[in-house]
């Protein structure tokens, strides 16, 4: 059947356009509202122990002060870090394209920063290296692939994690002490809380939302916050 | 009439039940506690062993992945397991001899038929068996018949793989035959298991060989292919039937056995094997003031057993085919003294005879398994030519079942029915005509 | 917005098809395994340490140490394909023909072939990620270079370079400083393995078969996957200096030899 030019170019056209659309995807809309607020702690936060670095002189000589466990970070007057916010129920089927960056976790004097990672999922992971040992990179996940990689200094790894999971451990399994979390969300909207337990979660569309606060030790709260467009909303978490 | 054909209907019943409640499965148990498999993995239908449990056995009782050794059990572990079945059963004989008045041994004998039944027990089977350390296994088993006597079957110690081959196994001790289609794991229970070609010996012969079913005295050397399709075994017997204390004399009998299995697609593994039992048997003995001094076996005369078999797998269906010829000296045929060859009746012989079986298995699942069998004997040559041809020949058939209400890796239990009719030739002894007996039980066999 | 999603979709119903049919079987060289009769063997061998679910809880798994593999994980530790991918069919098929040394899971080469592969097809159909992934690449395993001291003395130093000794210490007994610490995936303690205890290598005991447990890592354990962290030379090094340890040596006794001596 003969097709005249135009009509091929234009079919061709809009072919690339369909998958352009197809691999662009909706976008946080702009003008959304914007949701922040405080994460406190209640009560007396337990003791952080003494982290022994002996079993590696390139881990222990690298720190002139102790290191301390982050499993409860708080900032002495109420606030909680390392909680993530994120919006767990609200959003329909809507899907969203992971961002082009990579989401970094790097390993420095044998401790992993930043404690808590949230990242997108389908997002590429890059786990750098900043030590002079050599570490191995050991995510043990429920709901996604759990692999493990050995890295010896200098050496970056990339890795993702394709589906949502509030959150996957992460250690070395050469350094036992290393412990940290990455969550792995699949919208945008999601904070993780500052040292004084602030968070912020911005151009969230309007709409009512299940917004969850997870913490490694303290568990998991959740409230209900519906926000109009362009509205900015405070809400707190309360741990103890 | 009416009660048999209500006892076929009663039967019938049970199976169809059974075949609608069996669901597949959410031996020795001692090995099953050892490792932590179920019987099933073993045995297709315990005792009946898979190729997974011949290669274990083969192996002396290891699996092999190094945690064979006692070193890796539990200090608390012992290997050994119980066997026994409790029972109802009923049996009857026909033209047995009685006296016509009982109690009155001159009144005329006549012919008459026997039946009786009850609840009873079998005797109780222990057997020990593992390993000493890597690549050293053992097995005791001794037996307690039901009336309370013990004796031992079973006791040995073999050193497995030597040279590091699965080629070179040596066994010494007391120990079964090697005999793929062993009476040791054989389905049916009357008679407390057995087969009839595995003991048959013509009337009248007083060889004291019991058959391919005693376990004998010795030391044997047996090879297996890693997946023991491939099999053979040699063993060098004392000729005294197993019996201890050395009995008769010091001369020797040969067993060897040979089996290969090869897999046909779409149906299962099918083997093929042959054997033969080369044996002597003394037939008298050096006496002191008349009587008979054990070790002084003399006039020893020959015998041999030899055969080929097979067991074939369809699916679920399995089928074990035996022949055996059986041949005896024509002194121990008649229960003759060698030195004294004028006592043998006017064209005595040495009696020969074929037979063979085959039984089929349906196994539906691990835990219920159909049983049939069918066994025949037919003498080729009489000991004693005034005897009528036929004379000794025997048929005999079974139909069963084996229902395991559970299976696990602790214990075992089955629940049995089973009917078996024999029917000997000319050995009615008034009439000459045919004897016929019959089985019929029903009962429990468990192990832990 | 339809046209958009629905070529998509169609083309992941027609792979989820395929994918599920295929799921039900499992090919292995010019072997066939069919899941529904590999369900018959799996009730009759399996269950009792893996489970009627697959899940590695069988009424034995209570007394086991290592403890039966979660098939609906989909985490294997004998793979010849990357970390964190699904396993070949073969790569299956060989675990249940070796069974895993020193542990409850026997050699089941007893078994025909054509029941090995109905088990892997079976063994399948517990984890969705079968239908849902496509198994990873088979890594490449280039030739083995010879056996020289100088590749020895190179594996010694990377096995000090690279933290091996942490875990499996520095004789390669499997007492290093972190081993009291780990722990598998389910959290149960975990030895690192013992070098001089000889061949009784979990995934076999080839050359080869080390050089593919040091690339992909045994998932679902501490020990890691090096791909990225080293070249097939340096790996072949590796494995060439762990077999020396089976042998009494240590990495102490290998750096003491001048370098360039018999």
């Amino acid at each position: 059947m003969k097709r005249s030019l135009p009509f091929v170019i234009s079919t061709a056209a809009l072919l690339l356009l369909a998958t352009a659309g197809i691999a662009a995807g909706p976008g946080p809309d702009a003008g959304g509202g914007s949701l922040s607020g405080v994460v406190k702690f209640q009560g007396t936060a337990p003791m952080p122990m003494r982290i022994q670095m002996a079993a590696d002189p390139a881990c222990s000589k690298s720190h002139a002060s102790p290191v301390m466990s982050e499993e409860v970070v708080t900032d002495g007057s109420g606030g909680l870090a390392n909680v993530v916010v994120y919006v767990s129920d609200g959003l329909g089927d809507k899907t969203f394209d992971a961002p082009m960056q990579p989401a970094v976790l790097e390993q420095k004097g044998c401790v992993y920063e930043p404690h808590v990672l949230a990242m997108r999922a389908g997002q590429t992971l890059k786990v750098v290296n900043d030590d002079s040992t050599t570490h191995n990179i050991h995510p043990t996940p429920a709901n996604n692939r759990e692999w493990n990689k050995s890295q010896p200094p200098g050496l970056t790894i990339e890795e993702t994690f394709a589906r949502q999971e509030v959150s996957v451990p992460v250690k070395c399994n050469v350094h036992p002490w290393m412990k940290s979390y990455v969550a792995v969300v699949k919208s945008p909207y999601f904070a993780v809380s500052a040292k004084n337990g602030s968070f912020e979660i911005k151009d969230l569309p309007a709409g009512t939302y299940t917004i969850q606060a997870w913490h490694e030790k303290l568990g998991t709260k959740s409230q209900q916050v519906t926000i109009g467009a362009n509205e900015s909303k405070k809400v707190e978490f309360d741990f103890r | 009439m009416t009660r048999s054909t209500g006892r076929i209907a009663g039967i019938l019943l049970s199976l169809t039940l059974l075949l609608l409640c069996a669901r597949p499965a959410s031996a020795i148990p001692a090995f099953a506690r050892k490792y932590g498999l179920p019987c099933s993995a073993c045995h297709e239908a315990w005792p009946k062993l898979s190729n997974f449990g011949q290669v274990f056995r083969d192996n002396g009782y290891q699996l092999g992945n190094d945690r064979d050794s006692p070193i890796y059990q539990n200090p608390g572990y012992w290997p050994i397991m119980f066997r026994t079945s409790t029972q109802w059963h009923r049996e009857t004989f026909d033209r047995f001899p009685l006296d016509s008045i009982p109690g009155n041994p001159n009144s005329p004998t006549v012919e008459s038929n026997i039946t009786t039944s009850g609840f009873d027990l079998t005797g109780i089977d222990m057997f020990a068996a593992g390993t000493l350390y890597k690549n050293i296994s053992f097995g005791i088993q001794p037996f307690i018949d039901n009336t309370g006597r013990i004796h031992l079957e079973t006791a040995f110690v073999r050193f497995d793989n030597l040279l590091g081959s699965p080629w070179i196994n040596l066994k010494f001790g007391k120990f079964e035959l090697d005999n793929l289609i062993s009476e040791r794991r054989i389905l049916t229970l009357d008679n407390n298991g057995f087969y009839q070609l595995y003991h048959f010996k013509p009337a009248g012969d007083n060889n004291i060989f019991g058959g391919l079913g005693s376990n004998q005295l010795g030391v044997e050397l047996l090879g297996h292919s890693r997946n023991s399709y491939t099999r053979y075994s040699v063993s060098l017997l004392s000729s005294t039937n197993g019996a201890v204390n050395l009995p008769t004399n010091h001369t020797y009998d040969v067993y060897a056995d040979f089996t290969q299995g090869f897999e046909i697609p779409g149906l299962g593994l099918q083997r093929v094997g042959v054997y033969g039992y080369f044996g002597k048997s003394p037939t008298y003995f050096q006496t002191s003031g008349g009587n008979a001094i054990p070790g002084t076996g003399s006039g020893n005369r020959s015998y041999y057993r030899t055969g080929v078999y097979g067991l074939w797998y369809i699916g679920k269906f399995d089928f074990s085919t035996f022949y055996m010829h059986g041949q005896d000296n024509v002194f121990l045929g008649n229960g003759v003294r060698a030195d004294q060859p004028f006592n043998l009746p006017l064209g005595a012989a040495g009696p020969s005879w074929n037979g063979g079986f085959v039984e089929a298995h349906y196994t539906y699942n691990p835990r219920l398994i159909l049983i049939s069998k069918y066994e025949l004997i037919r003498m080729s040559r009489q000991a004693n030519p005034s005897r009528a041809d036929n004379f000794g020949n025997l048929d005999t058939w079974t139909i069963g079942y084996r229902w395991y209400p559970f299976m696990s890796t602790r214990a075992g239990l089955a629940w049995l029915q089973e009917y078996s009719r024999t029917q000997t030739a000319g050995t009615a002894p008034l009439s000459g005509l045919s004897s016929t007996s019959s089985s019929y039980l029903m009962g429990f066999d468990f192990d832990f | 917005m339809r046209f958009r999603t629905l070529i998509p979709r169609v083309l992941g119903l027609l792979l989820l098809a395929c994918s599920v049919a295929s799921a039900q079987e499992s090919h292995i060289g010019d072997l066939t395994g069919h899941a529904n009769r590999g369900k018959a063997l799996y009730e009759r061998y399996c269950i009792f340490c893996h489970g009627t679910h697959g899940d590695g809880r069988g009424e034995s798994a209570a007394y086991l140490d290592p403890k039966p593999r979660d098939f609906t994980q989909a985490t294997y530790k004998c793979r010849s394909t990357p970390t964190g991918t699904l396993p070949l069919d073969s790569d299956l098929y060989d675990t249940i023909t070796r069974g895993v040394h020193a542990s409850g899971m026997p050699s089941w080469n007893p078994l025909t072939r054509q029941q090995r592969a109905d088990l892997v097809a079976y063994i399948k159909t517990f984890s969705s990620r079968f239908t849902e992934e496509k198994p990873g690449a088979p890594i490449p395993i280039p030739a083995e270079p010879p056996t020289t001291p100088e590749s020895v003395q190179r594996g010694a130093d990377l096995f000090q370079s690279m933290n091996c000794w942490q875990c499996h210490g520095k004789e390669g007994r499997g007492n290093g400083p972190s081993a009291v610490s780990l722990t598998d995936t389910k959290g149960y303690p975990i030895t690192p393995f013992d070098f001089t205890s000889g061949p009784r290598f979990k995934c076999g005991n080839s050359d080869t078969e080390l050089f593919r447990d040091l690339v992909t890592g045994l998932d679902g354990t501490p020990m890691p996957s090096f791909t990225d962290a080293l070249k097939p030379d340096q790996i072949w090094d590796l494995v060439h200096f762990v077999k020396t340890l089976a042998k009494g040596n240590t990495v102490q006794a290998v750096q003491s030899t001048p370098k360039g001596n018999q």
